[in-house]
């Protein structure tokens, strides 16, 4: 072991710009499980698109427009032929908004607990680090991922064109319909990081945030397959996140993006009021 | 940063948990360039002083300044100007200790001023992921995490835990060349022994409440002589319990190990009425003392 001497006067050690380092931490374990969804987007677009010229053949119009599959899609179709409808379907019906919203959620939802766990968070805010920033700053690396996450699903439609011959996808109502899956991975978000906030076990509050949204999904099917329950569409956000319907029937519903944002922005200020005065636990 | 008052002050702090009192009423001062023990058993409230002071947990009632600044109101500030040490040091285990450092720099907006220093002098492994890191290899990079940026001000809690015996050395003459750079040091343990060597007051902490707050050396003095003393003619366990100033009477092998506190003289007058076959003195261990302390808790939780 080397023996040395601090000498008596040390320099002031310089600045140095923080930048936007927790997100960037966030984003970096977060790699794998965003590298699955953005594999899963390509893989689904591929697939589709192969698949396109034996699907387009069959008459699916009986099947997708039952109540029980147009529940668990989010959405009536009237006709499932055309590329767009098919990959509207396949990546935008509200299962895919469970999906990639679980994904969001769970990183949302996993990443400060797992900071508690890891004992790094005791060390941050030791620093000159407000509680506000670590907590904005999480939320902030769980909405990059959605991004990353949107953006290669429009890419991978977009591959998917290449191949397909006459696609005729609209690319004004993908980026409505990607949108909305955007706002509603945002939605995700918000719910992750309120569960985030006082939970201390990360995998138990990535799936608690996991959890709500597989309730909401629940809600919008079973609202959609029974008239009886069909007031439950109303008081669950996934009913309001209809990519489906922009992509394969370009057509919208003015003020209902607005739920998912208000609604994933509601949770993640909630969170951050209770990160902000909670006591935080060592383990 | 120049303040007027002592650079740790803690005045009537409080913390409760629900219906539990972790820390009930502590008051103490720790002054410029000190390096303060602040001990107490497992559970004492050692650890939620600490992580209150870095405004982690919040105080019940009661203040807590450090370099003149509130705990809780100036934590931005105060915290450009702390390092501080985790009593379990648990990091990232994909990271390796580089980055850890590197991450740990950026946060504190500071250039590790320290780091080669301090990764020579506690030779500390920088290239491979923390999770194949022992605990004491985990307790090295926390040491350097709190040195690192030069701060004025260190709160270490439990330093030595994890380090082999060599190290702590190492660790204790690091501490005494801060000490003399003019850095002001509070560090929590629970054994006498790792702060007697370094720290120039102790305030020992019992149930969440201090027990006392001395001097290193008075306590010594209190601690006293450990005497043996084998005697020639038949002398009872109560004579010798009765002799002024004697405590914690032990017989071993036809001889009796006593503790002294203050002058010797009126011990050796009453030990010359007997025939005295051997005696020895010598200084008393703090952990004596410290020990004490806790035996005398376990009194008061079972009374």
């Amino acid at each position: 072991m080397a023996s040395t001497s601090i000498p008596t006067t040390v320099a002031a050690p310089k600045k140095r710009a923080r930048g936007l380092t927790i997100t960037m931490r966030a984003l970096s374990n977060s790699k794998i499980i965003l590298s699955y969804g953005a594999f899963y987007a390509l893989f689904i677009a591929v697939v589709i698109g192969f698949l396109y010229p034996s699907i387009s053949s069959i008459n699916m119009n009986a099947y997708l427009t039952s109540n029980a599959v147009a529940g668990l899609l989010g959405a009536k179709l009237t006709n499932a032929n055309s590329y767009s409808a098919l990959a509207a379907l396949e990546l935008y019906s509200s299962f895919y908004v469970l999906i990639w919203g679980g994904i969001i959620a769970y990183i949302a939802g996993s990443t400060l607990p797992a900071s508690i766990e890891n004992g790094t968070l005791d060390l941050a805010l030791a620093r000159p680090i407000s509680r506000t920033r670590y907590y904005l700053e999480v939320w902030l690396g769980a909405t990059i991922g959605a991004v990353i996450l949107s953006v290669t699903t429009f890419l991978a439609v977009w591959v998917s064109t290449l191949f397909v011959k006459n696609a005729g996808i609209d690319w004004t109502w993908l980026i409505i319909a990607q949108t909305l899956e955007l706002a509603a991975m945002f939605l995700a978000g918000g719910i992750g990081v309120l569960f985030g906030s006082f939970i201390n076990a990360s995998r138990a509050a990535g799936g608690a945030a996991i959890g709500i949204l597989a309730l909401f999904y629940l809600m919008n099917t079973l609202g959609g397959i029974s008239d009886n329950l069909s007031w439950m569409l109303k008081i669950e956000p996934i009913y309001y996140i209809q990519g489906i319907q922009a992509l394969a029937v370009h057509s919208i519903t003015g003020w209902y993006p607005l739920v998912p944002v208000i609604g994933g922005l509601v949770c993640g200020i909630a969170g951050l009021v209770i990160f902000n005065r909670r006591d935080l636990p060592t383990t | 940063m120049t303040t007027q008052e002592p650079v740790i002050v803690i005045d009537n702090f409080h913390k409760s948990y629900g219906k539990v009192q972790a820390v009930k009423g502590i008051t103490m001062r720790v002054e410029q360039g000190e390096i303060f023990g602040f001990l107490g058993p497992n559970g004492a409230g050692k650890t939620t002083t600490i992580r209150c002071m870095l405004d982690v947990i919040r105080p019940t009632s009661g203040t807590l300044r450090v370099l003149g600044l509130d705990a809780q109101r100036d934590k931005m500030e105060l915290h450009r100007h702390i390092g501080y040490l985790p009593g379990d040091v648990r990091l990232p285990g994909q990271m390796t200790g580089k980055q850890v450092i590197n991450y740990f720099s950026r946060l504190q907006g500071l250039e590790p001023v320290l780091l080669d220093d301090l990764v020579a002098r506690f030779d500390v492994e920088m290239k491979r992921p923390l999770k194949s890191y022992s605990k004491g290899m985990r307790q090295k990079i926390g040491v350097v995490l709190a040195f690192m940026c030069d701060p004025e001000v260190l709160i270490l809690d439990e330093p030595t835990s994890g380090l082999d015996p060599l190290l702590q050395r190492t660790f204790n003459e690091f501490l005494l060349q801060e000490q003399a750079r003019g850095k002001t040091i509070f560090m929590s343990s629970h054994i006498m022994s790792d702060v007697e060597k370094v720290c120039q007051r102790v305030a020992v902490i019992r149930q969440g409440e201090i027990v006392t707050i001395e001097e290193v050396e008075k306590l010594r003095q209190k601690a006293g002589q450990r005497v043996t003393v084998e005697f020639g003619d038949p002398v009872s366990a109560d004579e010798v319990a009765r002799m002024p100033g004697v405590s914690m009477v032990t017989s071993h092998n036809s001889a009796y190990h006593f503790n002294v506190s203050g002058n010797m003289d009126a011990l050796i007058k009453a030990l010359s009425h007997h025939e005295v076959l051997r005696l020895q003195a010598e200084e008393a261990p703090l952990e004596e003392v410290f020990l004490k302390f806790y035996e005398e808790t376990k009194e008061a939780a079972s009374r």
